[in-house]
C-alpha cells in the first residue's frame, strides 16, 4: 500500500465531507430513533393493551426485516404513495425508524431495571406518575442505559453506510465511487476505515464522559469513603460497648432505651375500632391473591397520637395491611379512612388513578417507612429528604435543605448530609428513610418492619429514633414489628394478627405481656424466647 | 445539578454535530451544458426540438447513475464532486440540444430503475443495457450504442476461457449485481452438468472495482463487462489482467425514461439521432478511449 496515497485520501476534503454526512445521518438516526423509541417503550409499558399490541407489531416488523430493504422502501417505494423524500431525509428516516425498535428495548429494560422498592417509596412520598418518572425512574434508568446507548450510537453510525445504496453522499458511497474512479482501492478503503474509527472513537469518548457524569450522585460533594469506614468501625465499636454514644448515634437519643410513657387515646377495651375523630379507621379490609385470602375482614382504628404495634407471625398480613392503608396495594373490599378522608376508592367503587392517589396521600398526611430503606440511590442523603419536599410539597429549595439538615441532625446523621446512600450502614440508611418520611410533617406514619433488614447491632439506633418520634412528635404511628420489647415500650396499642385476621387487640402492655388468646400466647412466648 | 449538566453537554454536542453537518453538506455534483455544445444546440434540429418541447427547456433533469464504470461514468479523480465520462458528456449534449440542465443521483446498480420509476430521478444515462426485463421495471429505453462484452481474466487466461460457454464450467465468474451477464452465465450451468462438469459459480459484487479485486485476489477467474471497461482495467493492471474474449451480446445500451413520458422519450431519441449524425457520439467515444464503440440507431424499447 502506498503511504502517500493513503495520507492523500485520509485528508481528501471529498472523504472528510462524507464523514460529516455520515455524522449527520448518525445524529438524525440516533436522536430520531431515541424519540420514537421512547414513544414505543411508553406504549409497551402502558396499561392500554391496544397501544402495546401496536408497538409490538411495529417492533416485530422493523426488527425482523433488514435495514437495507427499509432504506430502499423509504427511498423508492414511498414515492409511489406520493411521498418523495430526498436521499438524506429518506436515509435519516429509515435509520430512525429502524433504530427506534432497539431504543425502545433499551428504555424498557432500563426502566424495568430500576429498584421497585425505590419507586414504591416515591409513591408513598406522594410523587405522582409523572414526577416519579422524572425524579426517580428516569435518572436511574438513564445511568443503566448509557453503555447500551453508546453501543447503539456506534451501531447507527455503521448502519448509516447502507444508505450509500440510496444515493446519500456519505463516507461509504464516496469511498466506493472514488475507488471506482481512481483504482486506488486499498489506499482509499484503509483511509475510510481510519475515518470511521475516528468517528467511533469520538462517540466512545462522549459515551464515557456521559457515563462518568451520570454515575455521579446529585448533591454528593465528595465520596466519603474514609468517613464511611470510620463510621462503620465506630458503629460496631459502639454496639460492642453496650450501645454507648458515639458519632453516627442520634445525640439526643443516646443512652439506654427508656420505657416511654403511654399517651394518646387508647382504644376501647373491647378492641372495636372507634372511627369518629380517629386518625385511622379500617373497616372490613379483605385482600385476596388469587385463591389465597391474605386479609379477611380486618378492622382497625388509631386515635391521633396513638402508636399501634401490629404483631404476628410472618405471612399474617401485617405488611399487606400497611400497604393497603397507604394505597400501595389494592383491596378487594373494605374502607380506609385517614384523618377523616376515605382513600383509594371513590363513590363509583372504582380505584382512583395513581396521580389522584398521590394527592390523597399528601392531603391525608400519610407517610411510610419500609423494611429495606428504599433510599433514592441517585441522590445524596440530604437530597433524599429535601427532594420530595420540593417536588411534592412545593417547598423552596433553601427551606427544604434546612429541613433536611435539621432532621438529619436529629437522627444523628448531620455530617452525612452530602454522602451517597450506598456509603451508609443499613441502620444509618433507615434513619435517613425515617427522616425522609417525616420531613413533610405527616400525621400518620406507617412503619413496615423497619428493623428486620438490619444486623442486630444496628437495630437499637433505629429503634431509638422511632421511640423519640413517638415521644416528642406526637405522631400517629402504625408499626409492624417483631421486636416485642420495643413494641411494649413504644406502643399504646398492640394488634395481634394471624391468618389475615385480627386475633387480639388491646393495650400493648397487656397484649404482649399477658395475651389472652392461645395463638397470641404461643407467638409471644416464642418471640420472647428468641429475644432473650 | 449534575443531570442538568449532562443533558446540557449532550444537547450541545448534538447541536454541534448538526451545525457542523449542515454547514458542510456537500452539494450534489451538477453539470450544465457548456459552450461545448453551443453549436449542436444552435442547429436547426435542436432548435426545432426545443420549440416542440417547451416543457423541457430550462428544466433540470436528474440522471440516476451508478458511477462505477471508468470511461462511462465515475466521479472525477481531480474533482470528486463532479462526474465525468462518455455517458456524462452524452447526457449533457442531449440536455444542451433539448434545453435542460442535468444533475445526478448516484445509486446502486440494482436501484437504477426503481429510482427512476419512483420519480426520485428523471432518466438513466448509465451504460445500462436495454432489456425487456428491465423495461418491465417501469422504464422505456432509447438505445444509442451497441454492446460488446469483454471477459476480464488473470494474465495469460489460465483457465483458457473462450466466451460465455462451457469453458466457464467449474470456474468462478465475478459479476455486478443486476447485470445482464448473470442469467447468461447461469444458463451455461445445465450444459456443464450434461458434460459431467460443475456449473460456473457466480459471485455477485456491488461495483466493477470489487469484481476486479476479486480476480486480482484469486477469488474469481473472470469478470464480464463492456469491452471498453475491461480494456480500461487491463491498462491499469497490465501485468495482472488480460482479456480472454470479446462477445457480441444481443443488446443495445439505452437511456431509461419513465414509462408514459413519451414526449420526453421521443425528444431524447431525436436528439440522439442528431448527435450521432453530427459524429459527436463517436468523438466522445474517442475522447474517453472507448475503442470498441458503435452507434446504435435510436430505437425505442417499451413494454408499458
Amino acid at each position: 500500500m502506498d503511504i502517500t496515497g493513503f495520507l492523500h485520501y485520509l485528508t481528501l476534503p471529498y472523504l472528510v465531507e462524507g464523514l460529516l454526512v455520515t455524522l449527520q445521518l448518525t445524529a438524525f438516526g440516533f436522536l430520531g430513533g431515541m424519540a420514537l423509541g421512547a414513544v414505543l417503550a411508553a406504549m409497551q409499558l402502558t396499561r392500554f393493551r391496544t397501544l402495546t399490541v401496536i408497538a409490538r407489531c411495529y417492533t416485530t416488523l422493523y426488527r425482523g426485516t433488514p435495514l437495507i430493504l427499509q432504506l430502499v422502501f423509504t427511498f423508492t417505494v414511498l414515492p409511489h404513495a406520493g411521498v418523495v423524500l430526498t436521499p438524506i431525509v429518506a436515509g435519516s428516516l429509515a435509520l430512525a425508524l429502524n433504530e427506534a425498535t432497539f431504543f425502545s428495548e433499551i428504555f424498557r429494560s432500563g426502566i424495568r431495571g430500576v429498584d421497585q422498592a425505590q419507586t414504591t417509596a416515591g409513591r408513598a412520598l406522594g410523587l405522582g406518575p409523572g414526577a416519579l418518572m422524572r425524579r426517580v425512574t428516569a435518572p436511574q434508568a438513564f445511568r443503566q442505559m448509557v453503555p447500551a446507548l453508546g453501543n447503539e450510537a456506534v451501531a447507527t453510525m455503521k448502519n448509516s453506510a447502507l444508505a450509500s445504496i440510496i444515493a446519500v453522499p456519505e463516507l461509504t458511497l464516496r469511498t466506493q465511487q472514488l475507488a471506482s474512479s481512481t483504482f486506488d482501492y486499498f489506499e482509499i478503503y484503509v483511509a475510510t476505515a481510519v475515518l470511521y474509527l475516528l468517528l467511533t472513537g469520538a462517540i466512545t469518548g462522549v459515551q464515557l464522559l456521559v457515563e462518568r457524569r451520570s454515575v455521579r450522585i446529585a448533591g454528593v460533594r465528595s465520596r466519603p469513603l474514609a468517613r464511611r469506614k470510620r463510621g462503620r468501625a465506630e458503629t460496631t465499636a459502639a454496639s460492642t460497648a453496650g450501645l454507648g454514644r458515639g458519632p453516627g448515634t442520634p445525640p439526643e437519643l443516646a443512652g439506654p432505651v427508656e420505657v416511654v410513657e403511654m399517651r394518646g387515646g387508647a382504644p376501647a377495651e373491647d378492641g372495636r375500632p372507634e372511627a369518629r375523630g380517629a386518625a385511622l379507621a379500617l373497616t372490613g379490609i379483605v385482600k385476596r391473591y388469587g385463591e389465597r385470602t391474605v386479609l379477611d375482614g380486618v378492622d382497625l382504628a388509631a386515635q391521633p397520637g396513638e402508636v399501634v404495634a401490629l404483631l404476628g407471625p410472618s405471612g399474617s398480613g401485617k405488611s399487606t395491611l400497611l400497604r393497603i392503608i397507604d394505597q400501595l396495594e389494592t383491596r378487594d373490599s373494605g374502607t380506609v379512612t385517614v384523618n377523616g378522608a376515605e382513600l383509594g376508592i371513590g363513590a363509583t367503587g372504582r380505584r382512583h388513578s395513581e396521580s389522584r392517589l398521590a394527592a390523597e396521600r399528601v392531603d391525608a398526611g400519610v407517610s411510610m417507612v419500609f423494611q429495606n430503606f428504599a433510599l433514592f440511590s441517585h441522590l445524596s442523603v440530604a437530597e433524599n429528604v429535601a427532594g420530595p419536599l420540593r417536588w411534592v410539597h412545593g417547598w423552596a429549595a433553601d427551606a427544604a435543605a434546612a429541613r433536611a439538615h435539621e432532621l438529619l441532625g436529629r437522627v444523628g446523621l448531620g455530617e452525612y448530609a452530602d454522602a451517597a446512600p450506598a456509603s451508609l450502614s443499613g441502620g444509618q440508611q433507615q434513619r435517613v428513610a425515617i427522616a425522609r418520611a417525616i420531613a413533610a410533617r405527616p400525621r400518620l406514619l406507617l412503619l413496615d418492619e423497619p428493623t428486620s433488614a438490619l444486623d442486630p447491632e444496628l437495630v437499637a439506633e433505629v429503634l431509638r429514633v422511632i421511640t423519640s418520634l413517638a415521644r416528642d412528635e406526637g405522631l400517629t404511628m402504625v408499626l409492624a414489628t417483631h421486636q416485642l420489647r420495643f413494641a411494649r415500650q413504644v406502643a399504646d396499642t398492640a394488634v395481634f394478627m394471624a391468618g389475615g385476621r385480627v386475633v387480639e387487640t388491646g393495650p400493648a402492655e397487656r397484649v404482649i405481656g399477658d395475651p389472652s388468646t392461645p395463638q397470641a400466647v404461643t407467638f409471644m412466648t416464642a418471640m420472647n424466647a428468641a429475644e432473650v | 445539578m449534575t443531570r442538568t449538566r449532562t443533558l446540557g453537554i449532550a444537547a450541545t454536542g448534538s447541536a454541534l454535530i448538526l451545525a457542523l453537518s449542515a454547514c458542510s453538506s456537500p452539494t450534489t455534483p451538477t453539470a450544465s451544458p457548456t459552450d461545448e455544445w453551443a453549436e449542436l444546440a444552435a442547429g436547426e434540429t435542436c432548435s426545432q426540438l426545443r420549440e416542440e418541447n417547451p416543457d423541457l427547456v430550462g428544466q433540470t433533469k436528474t440522471n440516476a447513475l451508478n458511477p462505477h464504470t471508468p470511461g462511462y461514468e465515475t466521479i472525477s479523480a481531480d474533482d470528486p464532486n463532479s462526474y465525468e465520462g462518455f455517458d456524462i458528456d452524452l447526457g449533457n449534449a442531449i440536455g444542451a440540444c433539448l434545453g435542460f440542465n442535468v444533475d445526478y443521483v448516484p445509486v446502486g446498480f440494482a436501484e437504477l430503475i426503481p429510482t427512476v420509476s419512483s420519480g426520485q430521478a428523471d432518466w438513466i444515462v448509465s451504460n445500462l443495457y436495454a432489456t425487456e426485463e428491465r423495461a418491465a421495471g417501469g422504464v422505456d429505453f432509447v438505445s444509442y450504442s451497441k454492446v460488446f462484452d469483454g471477459i476480464l481474466v488473470a494474465s495469460g487466461n489460465p483457465k483458457k476461457l473462450t466466451g460465455i460457454d462451457t469453458s466457464l464450467c467449474g470456474t468462478t465468474v465475478a459479476l455486478n449485481k443486476g447485470y445482464v451477464e448473470v442469467p447468461l452465465v447461469e444458463a451455461v450451468g445445465p450444459d456443464c452438468e450434461a458434460a459431467g462438469l460443475d456449473a460456473p459459480t457466480v459471485s455477485l459484487f456491488d461495483s466493477s472495482a470489487d469484481c476486479v479485486q476479486a480476480i486480482l485476489s484469486g477469488r474469481a477467474d473472470s469478470y464480464m463487462n463492456d469491452i471498453n471497461t475491461v480494456m480500461r482495467y487491463i491498462a491499469e493492471h497490465p501485468d495482472d489482467l488480460d482479456s480472454a474474449e470479446t462477445v457480441m451480446l444481443d443488446y443495445e445500451i439505452g437511456i431509461g425514461i419513465p414509462q408514459g413520458e413519451h414526449a420526453f422519450r421521443d425528444a431524447v431519441a431525436a436528439a440522439i439521432a442528431q448527435i450521432q449524425s453530427e459524429g459527436i457520439q463517436q468523438e466522445l467515444a474517442a475522447r474517453w478511449k472507448l475503442e470498441s464503440s458503435e452507434d446504435a440507431e435510436p430505437t425505442i424499447l417499451s413494454v408499458g
